[in-house]
C-alpha cells in the first residue's frame, strides 16, 4: 500500500528540554524518522568546576528531581574515590537502602501513571479514574510507601540531605526500620496484585524485539545497583571502572542537541531490561516468580519490556530492603559519623544504577580539595541512540497500520525507556483567566 | 487533623532565578520564630508527582516559585488555580513532565490533598544554566524576602 502521512509528535507545553518523534512517509516509503531531542545543553560539570569536594554532592542532587538519590551516590562514590575513603559497611549497606528506595520511587510511577494508561487504553492516568480507580490507588499507595521510604533513609522525599562524603549525617533507628519493614511486607502483597493487573493488560504491549547490546553493572555478590563492574551482554565484565569511557563512547548527532553513545554495535541499551538481561540469576526468587508470569526471560530483546523489568525489580527492591533491614537490626545500628578524606587530591569515579540506568560522575580534584574537572554520563543520553534504531526497524513493521496506531507505538516506545529528557527545570509559565 | 500548613519552596538552584522559590523559603525557614508554628518547612525542588504525598498531610499549602506570567522580573503575584487558564492536564511522556498542577489536580481528583491553595509566583528573568540570581532579582531579594515573610505572617495567625 502507498501512502504519504507524517508523525510529528512535539511536546512543547514547556520551555526545553523536548523529545520530539518526526515520521515522514510519501509513497508508502519513510523519508524522514528521527527521534530528537531538543535539550539545552547541559552545563553542570562546569558548574561543578570551581566548587569544593563536599558540595559536589548536593549541587548534583538537583540535577534530576526523580533520580537525586542516584546522582548523589554516584557524586559521593567519585568524590570518596578520588580521596581514598573507605566507607564502613553500614554505610554501604544503608546506601544500598536509599537505592532501593529510589528505584521503587521511580519505577513506580513510570509503571503507574505513564505506562499503565497505555496499557488500559486511557489518555493519562485521569481518565483510568472511575473505571480503575482501585488500581490507581494501589499505585498511590505502593508510592507512598517508595516515597517514606527516602525521606526515612535521606532525610527527604526527595534531594536527599543525609547522604554526605564519608556515610550519613544521620541513620534511622531501630524503631524505625522495623517499622519501615512491616510496610514493605504489606506492599508484597499489594506488587503482586498489581502484577496480577497489569498481566490482565499487558498482551497490549507491542511484541516488536531488535537484537541490541545491554550494558549495566554486574557483580558475583547481588544483583547490581549501587556497586560491581561494568558489563556488556556483548563483551562481558569490564573491571576497570575508571575506563569507562572505553565502553561509553559519547558522540554528537546534528538532529539533536543531547549526546549519543555506542560501543560494540552502532547502539545500546541501558536501564531495567539491561540489567535484567545481565543479572536476572540474581534476583530475589517472588522477583523471578513475577518474571516468569510474563515470560520475561533473559536475554529478552523487547524494549517495550523495560515496564515489565521495572516491575520485577520493584518487586526485588521490596525484598531485598527486607533482608538489608534484617541484616542491619541483628548487627544494630550504630550511630556512626562520617569518615573524614586525610588527602585533598585525587581523580575519582563513581558508577552506581539508577532507575533508568548506569550512570557515571567523574571528578578531578585539585590540593585544596576543589573540583578542576567533572564529567557526568546520564543513562538517558546512553538511549537515544538505541530508540533511533529501535524505530528504524519498527516503523518499517508497522507502516501499513492507521496513523494514531503508529503515532502510539511509537510513543509507547519512547515511554518504555522513561527518557529524562526535561527534569532540569521546574518553572510554571501561566496565563490569567 | 489536617491543621498544618505546608509552606513549599520549588525550584531548581542550578538554573538561575529558578532558585528564588527555595531562596525564599530559606528566608522562611530561618525567620520561623516570627511564623506560626503550624508551619512546615518543605523544599519540594524539582520533584513533580514525588509531591503528591507530601500534600495529602496538609489542609493549607503556600507554595513558591518562580512563575512566568510576563510581568517585570520580581514582581510577586498571589493567585489561586482557579484564577489561572492553563489547567490542562498534560500528556506525560515522562516522569519529570508533571508540573505541580497536574499533582494538584490528581489529588483533587483522589478526593485528597490540601483545600487550600495558594501561589505565590515570582517573575524569574533568567532560567538558564548557573547557579547566580539575575542582577535584577538579587537586588530585589531583600524585598522581596521581608513582602513574603510579611504575607505569610498575615495569612497563617
Amino acid at each position: 500500500m502507498s501512502k504519504d502521512f507524517s508523525v510529528h509528535v512535539e511536546h512543547v507545553t514547556r520551555v526545553e528540554g523536548h523529545g520530539n518523534i518526526i515520521l515522514d512517509v510519501k509513497n508508502g516509503k519513510i523519508e524522514k524518522l528521527q527521534w530528537s531531542v531538543v535539550e539545552a545543553p547541559r552545563f553542570f560539570e562546569a558548574m561543578l568546576r570551581g566548587q569544593q569536594y563536599n558540595e559536589l554532592r548536593p549541587i548534583t542532587s538537583r540535577i534530576c528531581g526523580i533520580c537525586s538519590i542516584g546522582h548523589s551516590l554516584a557524586s559521593l562514590k567519585a568524590t570518596e574515590d578520588a580521596l581514598d575513603i573507605k566507607i564502613t559497611n553500614q554505610t554501604a549497606t544503608l546506601r544500598r537502602l536509599a537505592i532501593h528506595a529510589e528505584n521503587m520511587q521511580s519505577h513506580i510511577l513510570h509503571i503507574g501513571y505513564l505506562v499503565a494508561p497505555d496499557l488500559f487504553g486511557a489518555g493519562s492516568v485521569f481518565s483510568m479514574l472511575g473505571k480503575h480507580t482501585d488500581t490507581v490507588l494501589k499505585i498511590v499507595k505502593l508510592h507512598r510507601l517508595a516515597n517514606e521510604m527516602s525521606d526515612l533513609i535521606c532525610g527527604r522525599t526527595i534531594h536527599p540531605i543525609r547522604l554526605v562524603v564519608g556515610g550519613f549525617s544521620m541513620q534511622p533507628t531501630e524503631k524505625q526500620l522495623i517499622q519501615l519493614k512491616k510496610r514493605l511486607l504489606e506492599a508484597q502483597d499489594l506488587t503482586q496484585e498489581l502484577a496480577h493487573i497489569i498481566l490482565n493488560v499487558a498482551d497490549t504491549l507491542p511484541s516488536f524485539t531488535r537484537e541490541t547490546e545491554y550494558i549495566g553493572l554486574t557483580s558475583d555478590e547481588e544483583y547490581s545497583f549501587y556497586d560491581g563492574d561494568i558489563a556488556s551482554t556483548d563483551t562481558g565484565k569490564h573491571p576497570k571502572y575508571r575506563d569507562y569511557k572505553e565502553i561509553m563512547q559519547e558522540y554528537i548527532v546534528p538532529h539533536s542537541t543531547a549526546k549519543y553513545a555506542k560501543h560494540a554495535r552502532d547502539s545500546y541499551m541501558v536501564g531495567a531490561l539491561a540489567r535484567f538481561n545481565l543479572n536476572s540469576r540474581q534476583l530475589h526468587p517472588v522477583a523471578q516468580e513475577i518474571a516468569a508470569l510474563f515470560k520475561l526471560k533473559a536475554i529478552n530483546y523487547n524494549p517495550y519490556m523495560n515496564t515489565i523489568a521495572q516491575l520485577v525489580e520493584f518487586s526485588h527492591n521490596i525484598q531485598d530492603s527486607i533482608y538489608i533491614i534484617d541484616t542491619l537490626i541483628d548487627q544494630g545500628i550504630k550511630q556512626e559519623k562520617p569518615v573524614k578524606p586525610e588527602k585533598k587530591a585525587g581523580r575519582g569515579v563513581g558508577v552506581v544504577e539508577v532507575p533508568r540506568g548506569i550512570l557515571v560522575h567523574d571528578y578531578t580534584l585539585n590540593s585544596q580539595g576543589y573540583c578542576t574537572k567533572a564529567n557526568c554520563i546520564i543513562p538517558t543520553n546512553q538511549n537515544h541512540a538505541n530508540i533511533q534504531k529501535d524505530m528504524e526497524k519498527l516503523v518499517p513493521e508497522i507502516i501499513n497500520r492507521p496513523e494514531k496506531e503508529i503515532e502510539l507505538t511509537l510513543e509507547m516506545l519512547v515511554r518504555a525507556y522513561d527518557p529524562c529528557i526535561s527534569c532540569s527545570t521546574h518553572y510554571l509559565d501561566v496565563t490569567f483567566k | 487533623m489536617k491543621k498544618k500548613i505546608g509552606v513549599i519552596g520549588l525550584g531548581n538552584p542550578l538554573r538561575n532565578d529558578d532558585a528564588i522559590g527555595l531562596l525564599l523559603l530559606d528566608y522562611l525557614h530561618q525567620n520561623k520564630k516570627k511564623l506560626s508554628k503550624k508551619i512546615d518547612f518543605i523544599d519540594g525542588g524539582t520533584s513533580g508527582m514525588n509531591l503528591l504525598h507530601l500534600l495529602e498531610n496538609y489542609d493549607t499549602v503556600l507554595l513558591l516559585d518562580a512563575v512566568d506570567f510576563k510581568g517585570t522580573p520580581g514582581e510577586i503575584k498571589k493567585f489561586t488555580i482557579d484564577e489561572i487558564n492553563n489547567q490542562k492536564i498534560q500528556l506525560f511522556l515522562s516522569t519529570h513532565e508533571p508540573d505541580f498542577l497536574a499533582v494538584f489536580a490528581l489529588l483533587k481528583e483522589l478526593d485528597k490533598g490540601p483545600t487550600h491553595l495558594v501561589i505565590f509566583g515570582i517573575q524569574p528573568k533568567d532560567v538558564s544554566h548557573g547557579m547566580r540570581l539575575s542582577q535584577e532579582i538579587n537586588q530585589m531579594l531583600p524585598k522581596l524576602q521581608k513582602k513574603i515573610l510579611k504575607e505569610i505572617q498575615s495569612m497563617t495567625v
